[in-house]
């Protein structure tokens, strides 16, 4: 293979590092266990090393082919521009499908890497072997795909000197969290490989006890965490950038990222019933092997040209790997399960429904309707295609539908379950617990009909929000009180302040799709449209060039409520010849005016059509987001002292009395013993 | 003193109290007039239910390009000559295209299944609690109250302790 530029043979010849260390770390784990070959075990992780700076100096390649517009490559051809800003054009990395495998490859090999480092006195350990084993293993695969199916490398069709490429999708270098959403997600996506690498080697060792468990906890956490970010950094984008004003549009591509985030959701719940007690172990592995295999199907459904989605790229046979490495993952996990099966039976039983097991289980029988919904949802044009041959949608609003009741009962176990004790529950400690958090969601009904809001639906969630948030309050209360600042931290703790940022968003979310409206205003100079309470006057329309003269963009100054210009634009690419709305946005704590600027107004005009929406409460959105995340750090943090993974489930624990949370405060209460 | 007021306050008056004001308010809220729908509301509605033609995956309400605005153009005129209902419009707009435009399936065929299997899902999850509480229950029960013959063999190991002259915290 004869590289036509120096981006290419040192891209591939990284690449090619990144996929020989993890074959060959692979085996040597597997030969080092199966003939007690110490030294093979304690080499293992110089191939992780070794495999992250492949995927390092690839990725560094990639970055230079595209900052010196090395049109020899395919893919710079592609996604290239001399055009492109410097920040844009370093996102243009992951703006089609070639660069964001790489990054996914990166990824995946910086986590193997981490595995490495962080459990590098455990070589001998068969666990941890297994382990890396499988992060290796997954490395290879995706080593593969930029090789063959997805190659970023690829020398592209000899091109003129003066060649000059479109740069990525004009959608993709229109705002800023292009360079942030998509590395954030894949945090959250290539993370889970690291539990799901755990929970493989548990079941091939044989050691189901909740030893694995413990030491991939904060690796779950915190991947959830950059899932959950990503998300709403992705909804955050589609706001500010497509124009209709929505955050989440049911798209297969947003609806491939939320179904690994369902089933990781349920897992972080269900995985405390194990630690606790034991039991679960089945239904937690197969959570697991659900979230990991649910992230390679969505990226087969979206990446792969089979749904079509505003976010898909392309169709190629790439495709056929993702569901190849989808059944093979599926087929191995539930081949072990099922080999296993005599060891992952547990003694105990759940006493009654009304505990915090109890909870957690219904918890995760709504978290897996939910996401059999979105699957469903999403493959359904799909399965019509294949049985009946012809074309068929699924929409926002059959989504919308069938999850809204499921949010409103996921609202109501907020609010109950963080009073629930283990065990079991009396009346009388529920009637004690419940009473303030649920005079919370009282006053919280009262002040939404007393501003304004109507309809059942919005009520309820309203209500149910003011009783959730005021159950995590309370927790979060009684903690500190006991605990000082510790009662912030840990796993209750830290969950609660999470929940607190789940249920802004929950609320956010019932406000903007219940009372949003939108209208087409004719503004004209001079004269002042009202609308929703609010004024606009248009002051001019200008046009405006950047200074490469890729970008054209024809802008409505509009004056809002007498106070401040906001300038919706219509942007034209030259280059690619396409046009995209930039909307502008005001902000508020109560709600967002959002405007943008119809087609046919003319530079210098007297007169412009723009749409504007006024939308409750999403900002919200993004300040629960951030709550959520302040709330992953604590519950990370280390908290109270626990049961030793490796003692007995029934040992006793060692409490100080001023840890316990919440045990005077009801009989029955055995707060965390 | 405090915390006797608390308790006092948290007896069943104040919870029916509670519901009292819960259902008043919801049931206010829920059926009080507002005004009738906006016509531009309206649009926002039906146009929420179409699937934009010629693009892939986004409504004509989300969509940008000029088909989904001539769309919403029409639905506009149509609302405001205020003569078809929401339904009508919607079947209006799908059948002048031919690709599927209904962002909502229809209930019955094959598309009944998009709206069932969710519904099969959650009982299916419920029953499978039910079913798994009751097991545990049984399970626990079976563990229950000790058994005259458990008696008899605590009563003969503690005798046997005794015999041993243990002392006071050497048994666990």
């Amino acid at each position: 293979m004869i590289a036509a530029s120096l981006n290419e043979a040192l891209g591939r010849g990284g690449l090619l590092l990144m996929l020989a260390s993890s074959v060959i770390g692979a085996l040597a784990i597997v030969v080092g266990i199966w003939q007690k070959d110490r030294r093979l075990l304690k080499q293992a992780p110089r191939y992780a090393w070794l495999a992250a700076a492949g995927s390092v100096l690839a990725a560094i390649m990639m970055q230079r082919a595209l900052i010196t517009r090395d049109y020899s490559i395919a893919y710079v051809q592609q996604v290239g521009s001399d055009d492109t800003p410097a920040l844009y054009n370093f996102a243009a990395m992951w703006s089609a499908l070639e660069g964001s495998i790489l990054l996914w490859g990166m990824t995946l090999a910086g986590f193997t890497a981490a595995v490495a480092w962080r459990f590098r006195k455990r070589s001998n350990d068969e666990l941890v072997g297994w382990a890396l084993m499988v992060m290796f293993v997954v490395t290879a695969f995706f080593a593969v795909l930029s090789f063959g199916p997805a190659d970023a490398f690829q020398a592209g069709a000899p091109v003129p000197a003066d060649f000059n490429g479109p740069g990525p999708n004009p959608l993709l270098q229109n705002h800023i969290l292009v360079i942030f959403h998509p590395p954030i997600l894949y945090l959250g996506y290539v993370g889970f490989t690291v539990p799901f690498a755990f929970a493989i080697a548990a079941l091939i060792t044989g050691r189901l006890g909740e030893g694995w468990l413990m030491e991939t906890r904060r690796w779950a956490l915190f991947s959830w965490a950059f899932l959950s970010i990503g998300i709403l950094l992705g909804g955050w984008w589609s706001y500010e950038v497509l124009g209709w004003s929505g955050v989440w549009a049911w798209d297969p591509v947003e609806n491939a990222s939320l179904l690994p985030w369902l089933t990781a959701t349920a897992y972080i719940h269900s995985v405390l019933v194990q630690e606790r007690r034991g039991m679960l172990r089945v239904w937690n592995l197969s959570l697991l092997v659900a979230t990991f295999s649910l992230t390679i199907l969505g990226t087969f459904l979206t990446r792969s040209g089979v749904i079509n989605s505003v976010h898909a790229f392309g169709d190629g046979p790439v495709g056929s790997w993702l569901l190849g490495g989808f059944i093979v993952v599926t087929l191995i996990s539930l081949g072990l399960i099922a080999w296993r099966g005599d060891r992952l039976r547990s003694p105990g039983t759940i006493d009654s429904p009304l505990s915090r097991e109890g909870a957690f289980l219904a918890n995760n029988v709504l978290f897996t309707v939910f996401a059999f919904i979105v699957l469903l949802g999403t493959v359904f044009p799909l399965l019509v295609e294949a049985l009946q041959d012809r074309r068929t949608v699924v929409g926002a609003p059959y989504f919308d539908r069938l999850t809204m009741p499921i949010g409103i009962v996921m609202l109501f176990l907020m609010a109950v379950a963080p009073v629930l004790p283990w065990r079991k529950a009396s009346q009388e400690l529920l009637t004690t617990r419940l009473f303030w958090p649920a005079w919370g969601g009282v006053a919280a009904l009262v002040f939404s009909v007393l501003v304004g809001a109507d309809g059942w639906a919005p009520l309820v969630a309203f209500g149910l929000g003011g009783f959730a948030g005021a159950a995590a309050l309370r927790q979060i209360v009684i903690a500190t009180r006991r605990q000082g600042w510790r009662g912030f931290v840990g796993r209750a703790n830290g969950g609660m302040v999470v929940h607190l940022g789940v249920i802004m968003i929950a609320v956010a979310l019932a406000a903007s799709n219940s009372f949003t409206h939108s209208a087409n205003l004719e503004v004209k100079v001079g004269d002042v449209v009202e609308w929703g309470g609010h004024t606009f006057e248009l002051e001019s329309v200008t046009v405006e060039l950047n200074d490469a003269e890729s970008e054209q963009a024809l802008k409505g100054n509009v004056l809002l409520d007498g106070e401040q210009v906001y300038s919706p634009a219509i942007t034209t690419y030259l280059n690619q010849g396409i046009t995209v709305g930039t909307p502008s946005v005001r902000s508020g704590f109560a709600k967002d005016v959002y405007l943008t600027l119809e087609p046919g107004a003319e530079p210098g005009g007297e007169s412009a059509v723009i749409r504007v929406f006024v939308k409750p409460m999403i900002l919200w959105l993004w300040i629960g987001g951030l709550i959520m995340a302040i709330g992953t750090l604590l519950a990370a943090f280390p908290g109270t002292k626990r049961r030793k993974p490796t003692d007995a489930v029934s040992a006793p624990i060692k409490v100080d009395e001023d840890q316990l949370v919440g045990v005077a405060d009801a009989p029955g209460d055995t707060g965390e013993q | 003193m405090n915390s006797d007021l608390n308790k006092k306050l948290k007896k069943w008056p104040a919870w029916a109290a509670m519901l009292v004001i819960a259902v008043a308010f919801l049931a206010i809220g829920s059926t009080r007039s507002t005004g009738p729908q906006t016509p531009e509301d309206r649009v926002d509605q039906i146009t929420q239910r179409i699937a934009c033609p010629v693009c892939d995956g986004e409504s004509v309400f989300e969509s940008q390009n000029n088909t989904s605005r001539s769309i919403r153009n029409q639905v506009e005129s149509l609302v405001r000559a205020n003569e078809l209902s929401d339904e009508e419009i919607v079947s209006f707009v799908d059948s002048r295209f031919d690709a599927e435009l209904l962002l909502v399936p229809r209930a019955s065929g094959l598309e009944a299944l998009v709206w069932a299997l969710p519904a099969v899902g959650f009982v299916l999850g419920m029953t499978g609690l039910v079913f798994a509480f009751r097991r545990w229950r049984t399970e626990a029960d079976g563990l229950a109250d000790p058994t005259d013959e458990d008696r008899s063999l605590v009563d003969a190991a503690l005798a046997a302790d005794v015999d041993n002259d243990a002392g006071e915290g050497s048994g666990r």
